[in-house]
């Protein structure tokens, strides 16, 4: 199964709704909820304001005034919440008095989905019986492409908090598969709400780093400033226009710091990628990490520099190239029972 | 159905880089469909990091850094990349040897551009059939079976690499034995297409299992 290493918050939460029938009865969520509210005017009249007006924050704001607390865990102080946010949402008792099950299909023991299943399948002949009929009548099928670059499909976690139980990998990866087929027919267009329910938006804008614009030197020569790091090398590059392509490294000419090739490549690497091998001069810091560790951070520093001599298409295409991206390899921890990160200790029969 | 073989530090959604410079000077119109959503794609999504063996530089060659790495020992990457650079200058001397001797009419058919030779090489080692071991009923029996692209390559780089390890004289340097075992290859002889050779015997003799494989 795939291990998340690098997790999203959608992810890390825990979804409680799965685990089990219901906790807390109906009667007693409706009772929690009338509590609530007259609590909350109760509240309202102490602080001395409008009851009907009275909003979650000033709830909070109340409670914080009437009862400080000094526990350094925000979920630990006094708590005065709407019950559907402290009660999560389970699921209610599949059956009646009687013990006959509401849901027809009760017995196969995951319901939601496989009736999911069942309603996207539905989705799936219609569309077809449509494409049909537009093949009878010789129509021209319509061919507007979804924008799949900036969608994505729910992920599992967020599938089993909709479905309120649990839904393992292998089905988690035929539902998907099968929304995938749905999408793939040409006139999909009419199930689009349908869809719309199981895919997020990926946001674009994360991807917006402002661009800082060329400083000045006393001599008015331009030059920018970058930072970078790789492993536990931190360095900071100082790219001078109108140069001869030199290039020191804490006082050093790059040819005596870096004896490899492979290391004076990598520093050369954004220069030559966007063809200004001789145009530029730099004069960079570096500390920590070791020889390959360092230069990863100077060609960071350096393409994250160069953004500001350059355009905008050119970033885009550094981005593409893997320059502009920090590169988060770091040396795995050593674990307990274990001789390192991954060998185990020699395995002794006796 | 997702089954990576290793965890990443990177986030499913991260794609690899592109290094080369030509591909991005390319006009809009040249591209193919499958091209175009590639580019959409990018777009969208984030990038890892460029490998600190990877440049865009006309030196740097995929293959070349892959034979480097398999014949890297205990991480010592400074000395592999000696080894191969020399590798490298062993082969056009030779070749360079050869072309001074030859014949006018001849002289136009040697190849004196180590890197074309190493590609060739390395092609023609590459076998098309693999055996694989299966168990029927208690037995296992070698059964034929197709190879991808990948496990071609890393074939042939093997056996070169083991060749030379082990079936040379104690005390010649490994840029020599490499050199003259690529320059083997190259023409189609020597002890690595020998050993592929036999393997497509082998899986010509076992024809009859082939109905094993399920895959």
């Amino acid at each position: 199964t795939l291990r998340l290493i690098c997790t999203t918050t959608a992810v890390q939460r825990k979804n409680v709704g799965a685990s089990g029938p219901e906790k807390y009865t109906e009667a007693f969520i409706k009772k929690q909820i009338e509590e609530f509210n007259l609590g909350r005017r109760h509240l309202a009249n102490m602080m001395g304001e409008d009851p009907e007006t009275f909003t979650q924050e000033d709830i909070d704001r109340a409670i914080a005034y009437l009862f400080p607390s000094g526990l350094f865990d925000k979920q630990a102080r006094p708590l005065m919440k709407h019950p559907t946010e402290v009660f999560p949402e389970q699921r209610k008792i599949q059956w009646g008095e009687d013990g006959r099950p509401f849901h027809f299909l009760f017995y196969t023991g995951k319901q939601s989905y496989y009736s999911l299943m069942h309603e996207t399948y539905e989705k799936l002949l219609n569309v077809q019986k449509h494409q049909d009929q537009l093949i009878a009548e010789d129509l021209p099928l319509q061919k507007e492409k979804r924008n799949l670059a900036g969608s994505r499909w729910l992920t599992k976690i967020e599938l089993e908090e909709m479905l309120l139980e649990k839904v393992s990998d292998d089905d988690y990866s035929r539902f998907i598969q099968l929304l995938q087929k749905l999408v793939a027919l040409p006139c999909a267009d009419i199930e689009e709400k349908y869809i719309q329910k199981f895919s997020k938006e990926v946001p674009v804008q994360m991807q917006k780093v402002v661009i800082e614009p060329l400083q000045h030197d006393e001599r008015g020569v331009a030059f920018s400033t970058g930072e970078g790091t790789r492993k536990t090398a931190r360095a900071t590059a100082v790219v001078y226009d109108n140069g001869t392509g030199k290039i020191t490294v804490n006082g050093i000419d790059i040819l005596h710091y870096f004896p490899v090739l492979q290391d004076r490549e990598q520093l050369l690497f954004p220069f030559q990628f966007l063809g200004r091998i001789g145009k530029h001069d730099m004069v960079c810091t570096v500390s920590g990490g070791g020889r390959s560790a360092q230069a990863g951070a100077i060609r960071l520093a350096s393409a994250k520099a160069l953004r500001s001599f350059v355009t905008e298409k050119e970033v885009e295409f550094m981005r593409q190239a893997g320059l502009l991206t920090v590169d988060p390899r770091v040396k795995e921890r050593k674990k307990p029972g274990q001789e390192g990160p991954r060998r185990k200790f020699t395995w002794k029969k006796r | 159905r997702i089954m990576p073989v290793r965890w990443s530090r990177y986030n499913p959604s991260y794609l690899e880089p592109e290094v080369k410079k030509e591909s991005y000077q390319k006009p809009l119109e040249e591209l193919t469909e499958e091209e175009r959503e590639q580019m959409e794609l990018k777009a969208v999504r984030p990038i890892k990091a460029a490998p600190p063996s990877l440049s865009s530089s006309v030196f740097s060659d995929p293959m070349i850094s892959k034979f480097t790495n398999m014949m890297m020992k205990s991480g010592n990457k400074v000395l592999a990349r000696s080894l191969m650079s020399q590798t490298l200058e062993a082969i056009k001397r030779k070749q360079l040897e050869k072309y001074h001797k030859a014949p006018e009419n001849e002289k136009e058919t040697i190849e004196c551009n180590p890197y074309v030779i190493f590609h060739q090489a390395l092609k023609n080692c590459q076998p098309i059939i693999g055996l694989s071991n299966i168990t029927r009923g208690g037995k296992t029996y070698q059964v034929p079976v197709p190879l991808t692209d990948n496990r071609k390559r890393f074939l042939a780089m093997k056996w070169l690499i083991t060749e030379c390890r082990e079936n040379k004289h104690r005390r010649t340097m490994m840029p020599e034995k490499l050199s003259q075992e690529l320059l083997l290859a190259f023409n189609n002889e020597g002890p690595v297409i020998k050993k592929k050779h036999v393997l497509h015997k082998m899986a010509e003799a076992n024809r009859a299992y082939a109905h094993f494989r399920w895959w």
